[in-house]
């Protein structure tokens, strides 16, 4: 038999081999800024593949797709006319992740993530601006949400679903008197039944509303640090970070494994719905809030398609229905209150008032100037 | 060795600044990430690392204590059905590792199969399920030792199998009881396998992050979670690769100390034979 020795000489050559080839690959694929593409270049809608690549989370996927199963009809009309064979979903769970994988795992020609980071995407050159004139709807929406999307008076994103973070609880397991603020994360009595969300800086903000911190997103150092000690001593008495709202949050909450979760309205419908008590915490410092939408990717090959996608999410039929399914509140602003079948949500949670997402008693969450402390910060409470 | 040497030149660039995933960002040597993770205030991840370690070493040790009779069984008394069984052994391996740690979810759950047998024979009251089988050091062990015990008894299988059992005849005729035998000529016969078999589980288990992100629960991550979670949930490639290489290194010198007992072991059984 014969023996392959790896002496020192080639040992060296290879390792010399190996840093030139890595040099080389790193100057292939140096980071540079995007350009969007040319408008006078892009050919018209017939000439494109119609293969979308759509960064999105779980459960939003366009009507008549095999991933969506929650019934939602937005897309309807694109899957219509050009069918779901074309369509790729690739998922995020947090808006830090959805960040990363535009960043890395695109091009993208449409991501669908919340507006706290758009500055971000733009900066990088991830994405580029929408022609509004191509989306009918768009004269429709919401001028308040409609300004969030814009940079430099640019349409980056269009805006599409808002809605509220709260802690969603068991109303039977959870007293009355304990559910008043976000403290309640923190209340030892619910060891191992809370549930805090996967994402780093909706904790963080969650941990400076509790501390009673105004700016939640532009934390000084001393209060990341803070906010990073309150998390720690939340740590123990979480049961599960959860990345899946349907998989692991509302089957958790359903069966009792968990009392306590932090969640979007969506959830105390959908528990509500299937008579389970549960309740969407008003917390003494207000809830957070969000919103979100699409953007459109710098190298898109499929231009008006994406357009054409757009439309068929933002359209009134598409927004009434989706708000009646989630009750999340949408950009749409023909969409009036009669349209919502519980009008009891709708008072409560003020889905026909999109500002409300900006009201003084709820935070919106935004850009955290320095988020790179606070990831850092976030990963040592998860290792910790 | 480029196709080895390449991705860990470039996660040695990004650990020391000279790479960023941020397009259009500054890069510049730096080795503060080296210096917060070795003694500044990333003792978090350090803590997570020897926590990481005692998960992998005691895994690593059980399964192979509990993969040895297995090949025992498979290679000594099986006899005739023995590849028979070895497949029924490797059968789970048929479907993706990802459902069968879902699978070890729906058995651990708090809802799952044992919590709803206790409650079914009344052992334990209806609701109050046993809150330690999932999301604990318990379950992460528990999966790991399942996921890892076919590889482990493999080569512990082989190494029995090539034996040649002509020499536990002769210490059997020279008056040793089977124990005897099994302690003085079987087991040092086949410690090759059982090093391989353990250094199979200990280095793949290192970087382990699929069965404590699903059965692990917040408090019972390992390294390889901090290191995913840096390349995907909070995007810090720096901090991320500084982490990455240090658990390049512990394999490498376990990989090279372990490789040396290999070494050493083969050489003794082959001296007779000179």
């Amino acid at each position: 038999m014969t023996a392959w020795v790896l002496d020192r000489r080639r040992f060296l050559a290879s390792g010399a081999a190996a840093l030139g080839g890595a040099v080389l690959l790193d100057a292939c694929g140096s980071p540079s800024a995007s350009h969007s593409s040319n408008p006078s270049t892009r050919p018209p809608i017939g000439k494109e593949s119609g293969q979308l690549s759509i960064l999105e989370w779980p459960g939003y996927e366009a009507h008549g797709t095999k991933a969506q199963t929650n019934g939602l009809l937005a897309g309807k009309n694109y899957t219509g006319k050009f069918g779901t064979s074309g369509i790729t979903y690739t998922y995020i769970t947090n808006d830090d992740q959805a960040l990363e994988k535009a960043t890395v795992s695109g091009p993208f020609d449409l991501m669908h993530p919340c507006h706290e980071n758009l500055q971000d995407y733009v900066s990088r050159g991830l994405v580029q601006p929408f022609d509004s004139s191509l989306i009918p709807s768009f004269s429709q929406l919401n001028p308040f949400l409609v300004k969030k999307g814009q940079i430099n008076g640019k349409q980056y994103m269009i805006p599409w679903d808002w809605g509220y973070g709260s802690l969603t609880y068991r109303t039977d397991h959870v007293s009355a008197a304990d559910a008043t603020g976000w403290e309640l994360a923190w209340n030892r009595k619910y060891s191992g039944k809370i549930s805090l969300w996967g994402g780093a800086s909706t904790n963080f903000e969650i941990a400076a509303l509790k501390l009673g911190f105004p700016k939640i997103d532009s934390l000084t150092s001393s209060q990341l640090s803070s906010a990073k000690a309150a998390l720690l001593q939340q740590k123990p008495l979480n049961k599960l970070y959860w990345d899946n709202e349907y998989t692991q949050l509302q089957p958790d909450l359903k069966s009792g494994t968990t009392w306590i979760g932090y969640s979007w309205q969506d959830t105390l419908v959908t528990l509500s719905g299937e008579k389970i008590p549960v309740a969407f915490l008003n917390p003494s410092q207000g809830r957070l809030s969000w919103l979100c939408g699409f953007m459109l990717g710098a190298h898109t090959k499929n231009y008006y398609h994406c357009h054409d996608y757009v439309e068929s999410f933002i359209n009134h039929a598409a927004c009434a229905q989706m708000t009646n399914s989630y009750y999340y509140g949408t950009s749409n602003a023909t969409v009036k209150p009669s349209d919502i079948k519980n009008q009891t949500l709708v008072k409560a949670l003020k889905l026909g008032d999109p500002t409300a997402i900006a009201a003084t008693d709820v935070h919106l969450q935004s850009w955290s100037p320095n988020r790179k402390d606070l990831e850092l910060a976030w990963q040592e409470v998860v290792a910790a | 060795m480029a196709l080895l040497g390449v991705p860990v030149v470039f996660i040695a660039l990004f650990s020391v600044g000279l790479r960023s995933n941020i397009p259009g960002a500054p890069v510049a040597f730096s080795l503060s990430n080296w210096s917060n993770f070795l003694t500044g205030g990333g003792g978090a991840f350090r803590g997570r690392f020897v926590y990481s370690m005692e998960v992998t070493l005691a895994v690593s040790v059980l399964t192979t204590l509990a993969a040895y009779p297995l090949a025992y069984f498979l290679s000594f008394v099986a006899r005739h059905r023995r590849y028979a069984l070895l497949l029924l052994l490797l059968a789970p391996f048929f479907t993706s590792y990802l459902l069968r740690v879902i699978a070890w979810q729906i058995i651990l759950n708090n809802n799952g199969v044992v919590n709803s047998l206790l409650w079914d024979l009344h052992l334990r009251p209806q609701g109050d399920g046993v809150s330690w089988l999932i999301y604990s050091t318990f379950s992460v062990a528990l999966v790991l030792f399942y996921s890892w015990i076919p590889f482990v008894s493999l080569p512990i299988f082989v190494v029995l199998e090539n034996m040649d059992h002509r020499l536990q005849e002769a210490a059997a005729d020279l008056g040793a009881s089977r124990m005897s035998t099994f302690w003085k000529v079987t087991l040092p016969l086949s410690l090759p396998g059982v090093i391989a078999g353990f250094v199979f589980v200990l280095i793949p288990t290192t970087g382990e992050f699929i069965t404590p992100l699903l059965v692990g629960g917040p408090n019972n991550q390992l390294f390889g979670n901090s290191i995913q979670a840096f390349f995907s949930a909070t995007p810090d490639w720096n901090y991320g690769s500084v982490l990455a290489v240090a658990l390049i290194v512990v394999v490498v010198v376990l990989t090279l100390l372990f490789g040396r007992f290999l070494q050493t072991d083969l050489r003794a059984e082959a001296r007779p034979e000179q």
